[in-house]
């Protein structure tokens, strides 16, 4: 009897283990496909510092939390393969930094990487106010799903900089 | 002979791989209009017209707020791989050369440096590719705005290559410098990317030039002479038309005594992997009619993107 109870106590701690660890897992993929179909749209906020885009990133998701932590990867995602629109406070709209529409697809292997949680994108965003959410900023969308502002500086120099050094985009002096 | 062979190939390749085209220079210019707007001008009679023309020295030496605004678009181009020659120091480069020259005699006879007219007429400031700038410091009331234009012109085929214009947010009160600043913050990633576009074209259907024939007034045939049954101006036509880039090139004017050629577009690289300019190009065509058919000319060129050729001598 006490050997039997024994075995269902392992049994159990290791069903307990394992629901844990893919709960998390869950809860990765959940976050990462809420706002992995680059479903967002940019505003332009104010010509940023030398170097720098200022804008506004609204991105999607059922939890709000989720699109401010990912509102970053969007942000230049936007930069490279979007550009922005024309906004307020007399800010010039503003032409992606990729000239190719197949870029993405036809560097899948570099972008996946560089998009990656923890990826190498974190290097040139930044969120302003640390990423505080004004009251307007934070919309219901439907009864599941916000929409989120978030205001972003995106250093628009390093990240040309990154990718003309790995190859990806041309640089305005190649041929030359 | 197989050793000598891998060389040579390994030579070809090598070239071709590493070959860069001729790179274009590019100078902010003050447009006519900005000059004129804050009286940077000369005024001089020309067989009595008054003529207008830029001061660009004056120009320089009163405004600080054009010195920042160069400053910056230059700042911005360099960081781009694309340093921009500055015209300030092109004038000053001009003024000085042209002292020294005058200054210069031969140690042994005597003789000054010879210069002639030409000479002295193309000794300007100037750039494959000048970037016009024009500004306006707009006020409604206590409200300050600043519109931007920068364009970019080919200073041989006369085209707008690039271009970044608009208008500021009004500020109450953010100083002229600031708002300044703002606006080539502003414009200056839309015209660096069109540029790049007119680069992306340049090397996808080869450098544009114009390209123009013209006789000395003592030669006593023209381009309607016929050589071989053929007349000179067609044979002329029908070498471009063979070495042009997909043949591209428009006759806008062609007569007995002059032919001009425009859009002619060039490949930026000879046969041995070389970058070309007008001049390089339109030495093959020189070469032939000199050679084939017996026409002495001489070649005249204009920097990256134009070239004359003047039949009937050198």
């Amino acid at each position: 009897m006490k050997k039997h109870i024994k075995s269902i106590v392992i049994v159990l701690i290791a069903v307990f283990a394992f629901s844990l660890n893919s709960n998390a897992q869950r809860r990765k993929n959940k976050k990462t496909k809420d706002t992995h179909e680059w479903r967002y749209e940019l505003d332009c906020m104010s010509t940023g510092k030398q170097g720098t885009y200022l804008v506004k990133v609204w991105s999607y998701s059922k939890k709000p939390r989720f699109a401010i932590e990912k509102a970053k990867r969007n942000a230049v995602h936007g930069v490279i393969f979007k550009g922005f629109a024309a906004g307020k406070q007399g800010c010039k709209s503003q032409k992606p930094l990729a000239r190719n529409s197949n870029l993405e697809s036809e560097k899948e292997d570099f972008f996946t990487d560089f998009f990656k949680e923890g990826g190498k994108y974190m290097k040139f965003v930044t969120a302003s106010n640390d990423g505080a959410i004004a009251a307007g900023d934070r919309l219901k969308v439907s009864k599941r799903l916000y929409k989120i502002g978030v205001v972003i500086a995106v250093n628009k120099d390093e990240l040309r900089k990154e990718l003309e050094n790995a190859g990806i985009i041309k640089g305005l002096d190649a041929g030359f | 002979m197989r050793k000598i062979f891998i060389t040579l190939l390994f030579i070809a390749l090598t070239n071709s791989v590493f070959a860069q085209a001729k790179k274009p220079t590019l100078m902010v210019v003050p447009s006519d209009v900005l000059c004129n707007q804050n009286g940077w001008m000369k005024t001089f009679n020309n067989q009595g017209t008054i003529v207008k023309v830029p001061d660009y020295k004056r120009a320089f030496q009163e405004s600080t707020y054009l010195l920042l605004v160069i400053s910056k678009i230059n700042q911005l181009m360099a960081d781009r791989g694309f340093p921009l020659k500055n015209m300030e120091s092109a004038i000053k480069t001009l003024e000085s050369n042209a002292a020294e020259n005058a200054m210069r005699s031969s140690k042994e006879t005597g003789a000054s440096v010879n210069e002639s007219p030409i000479d002295q007429l193309k000794a300007i400031a100037k750039a494959d590719i000048i970037l016009q700038l024009t500004l306006t410091l707009n006020k409604t009331g206590p409200k300050k705005s600043i519109t931007f234009n920068l364009q970019g012109l080919d200073s041989y085929t006369d085209k707008q290559v690039a271009s970044a214009s608009g208008t500021g947010a009004p500020s109450f009160s953010a100083e002229i410098p600031v708002l300044l600043e703002e606006a080539v913050l502003s414009h200056m990633d839309n015209f660096s990317s069109s540029l790049q576009t007119h680069f992306d074209d340049m090397f996808a259907n080869g450098r544009e030039v114009i390209v123009r024939i013209q006789k000395w007034d003592d030669w006593d045939e023209d381009l309607e002479t016929e050589y071989g049954g053929e007349e000179l101006g067609t044979i002329i036509e029908d070498w471009l038309a063979d070495n042009t880039v997909k043949g591209r090139f428009s006759t806008t004017d062609m007569t007995e005594d002059m032919a001009l050629f425009e859009q002619v577009r060039i490949p930026l690289f000879n046969e041995k992997g070389r970058a070309i300019d007008a001049r390089r190009f339109v030495k093959k065509l020189s070469k032939v009619l000199k050679k084939t058919h017996q026409i002495p000319n001489k070649l005249v060129m204009k920097g990256l993107g134009r070239a004359t050729i003047i039949l009937g001598g050198k």
